[in-house]
């Protein structure tokens, strides 16, 4: 599950309504989510959880579950 | 009996010969690829037969084209092969495994500028210090920034953890040789190519129809469009462009946009085509590029296999350690990726130029997007077609003009053609021309027409050779190849990106 906090940073960078957001959803496939609109999401996230992320970890996720998974374990 | 002369003369197509690769639209590769299909159908069942087979094959195809030095080739398969399983065994040392990625791709690029970029460096030097160091004899081997940028991908995907490192250096070594696609691409990620390698054959119908329309297609924009409106007007002004006006300096702009994409394009068709008659699906490489509506959007439709790589691999780096800069962080991101994508078109200026000015319009659009949505609202034509229209007319343009520093011989060259255009158009010149070229107007007509054909028909054109019986496939293919021979300029044109 993506968490609804998770969810709703990503829609509001995205000035998105609503949008499902799986695990298994990829950043390319969510409206407005391109290459270069990642850094703001990416940062949007980083500002509400208080986490800085290594750029690593960030250029392995593969999708949206990835990123939960990477916040869950910077956050506890 | 056979006399010497004739014997020699087979035993010379064996051999390699400087500067005469098999390319895919001469004659030598038809007969090599048709014999090579012979023993590919007859051996279908086994797998071991037919990965060994395309590996002597792909080897063969790129001694043909480089001498001895297809052992690059080996060498470049065995170090990346262990250089994976290395990175992938280094566990959870994540000290280690960086060390070991960074000494990988240290001796990838480190072979490829010793290859290309030695003497252009030699030169900078030079320049720099007024000194005088000779240029070295060093032979380029084709394809090298190609093969070099697929096992690199390789590397850092096994870094990344999008995939396991590859257990078989057998298959490994296929993937990095593959010869449809060693010489200019596409640049094939191993997540996506390696699985197939490993599957039983199967080759589904519409792979042949799909196959033969590519084939067909790409040789037509190699041969008939790039080479006759090359050889015949667009070279002879791009070599001199003084001695012409403004008005066919204007043309040879609208042409070489057109060459370089039939050029290019054309050859990842055709070697997408061929991969397909095998039963291997390579990456699609280009995709209407002109029908984009800024550059960013272009070079998602470009050489999509090497803008994607440059995403994943420089620009997703850059653009995260830049993150804190926003949008000041994207730009820089996109300046340095695409310098670096310019001189990886090529050892010289004008490419590195032409590279930062494609990431320079990038950045500029990146800092204006939001005034200009607002100036668009305000007008009330955000959406709109008429919108569209414009935006696809002033992309395509910026890009022409981009082009010519791409094509020219030189910074000097390219600012005379513009000069020209400006300053010595001689619009009058313009009946004369469709009286003297009316064969190149009409294909670079025609040309852009094709190429702003909706893909809804070019899938249903290729649907349909799909359906047709395999004898009339291979009937179509045959009278296309015939069509080609006859359109077949007296000179062959190397295929441009082929220096690369």
């Amino acid at each position: 599950m993506i968490s609804e906090r998770l969810k709703k940073t990503i829609l509001a960078v995205l000035n998105l309504e609503d949008y499902n957001i799986t695990r298994d959803t990829k950043a390319t496939e969510v409206p407005g989510w391109d290459s270069l609109n990642h850094i703001n999401v990416i940062l949007a996230v980083e500002k509400e959880y208080q986490v800085r992320f290594k750029n690593i970890e960030i250029l392995k996720l593969k999708n949206i579950g990835d990123l939960q998974n990477l916040v869950d374990s910077k956050v506890s | 009996m056979f006399s010497n002369i004739d014997l020699e003369k087979l035993l010379s197509l064996f051999k390699y010969i400087p500067d005469d690769p098999l390319l895919f639209s001469t004659a030598e590769f038809l007969f090599f690829f048709f014999a090579f299909l012979v023993f590919y159908a007859a051996f279908s069942k086994s797998r071991n037969f037919r990965v060994y087979l395309i590996i002597v094959f792909s080897l063969f195809f790129y001694y043909k084209a480089a001498g001895l030095y297809f052992l690059l080739l080996v060498f470049s398969s065995v170090f990346n092969f262990y250089a994976g399983k290395s990175i992938q065994s280094s566990g959870e040392s994540y000290l280690k495994k960086k060390m070991l990625l960074i000494a990988s791709v240290a001796v990838n690029i480190g072979v490829l500028f010793y290859f290309k970029y030695t003497n252009f460096f030699i030169d900078i030097v030079n320049h720099i210090k007024s000194s005088a160091i000779t240029p070295l004899d060093i032979f380029l081997p084709v394809g090298i920034s190609f093969f070099t940028f697929k096992a690199l991908s390789y590397v850092i995907d096994v870094y990344l953890e999008k995939m396991e490192a590859e257990k078989s250096f057998r298959d490994f070594l296929l993937y990095v040789s593959f010869f449809p696609n060693i010489l200019a691409g596409p640049i094939d990620r191993a997540p996506e190519f390696l699985p197939q390698v490993k599957q039983d054959l199967q080759i589904p119908e519409i792979y042949i129809g799909r196959g033969i329309f590519l084939i067909i297609s790409g040789l037509f924009k190699k041969v008939v469009i790039a080479d006759y409106i090359g050889v015949n007007f667009v070279d002879r002004i791009f070599e001199m462009p003084t001695r012409y006006t403004g008005v066919e300096n204007l043309l040879a702009v609208y042409g070489y946009a057109l060459k370089v994409y039939c050029d290019f394009s054309g050859y990842s068709d055709i070697a997408i085509g061929i991969a397909l008659l095998m039963g291997f699906k390579l990456m699609e490489n280009f995709n209407s590029p002109y029908q984009a509506s800024s550059i960013a959007e272009f070079w998602r439709r470009w050489h999509i296999s090497l803008s994607s790589w440059f995403l994943d691999y420089l620009f997703r780096p850059l653009q995260m350690k830049f993150r804190s800069l926003r949008t000041l962080g994207n730009a820089s991101a996109l300046i340095v990726t695409f310098l670096i994508c310019g001189l990886w078109h090529g050892a010289s200026y004008t490419f590195v130029l032409w590279g930062a000015v494609h990431g320079l319009m990038m950045a500029i659009a990146l800092f204006t997007k939001k005034p200009r949505q607002k100036f668009y609202e305000k007008l009330g034509i955000s959406n709109s077609k008429v919108l569209h229209a414009f935006q696809v007319f002033i992309t395509f343009h910026l890009i022409a003009v981009t082009w010519v520093l791409f094509g020219a011989a030189n910074f000097s060259a390219a600012m005379d053609m513009f000069s020209q255009i400006f300053s010595y158009f001689k619009g009058g010149v313009f009946p004369q021309f469709v009286q003297a070229y009316p064969v190149v107007l009409a294909l670079i007509i025609t040309g852009y027409i094709l190429h702003f054909v909706p893909k809804s028909v070019e899938l249903k054109v290729s649907e349909l050779i799909t359906r047709t019986p395999l004898p009339a496939k291979a009937f179509i293919l045959a009278v296309a190849i015939w069509v080609v021979a006859q359109a077949k300029s007296a000179d062959l044109q190397p295929f441009i990106y082929f220096q690369f």
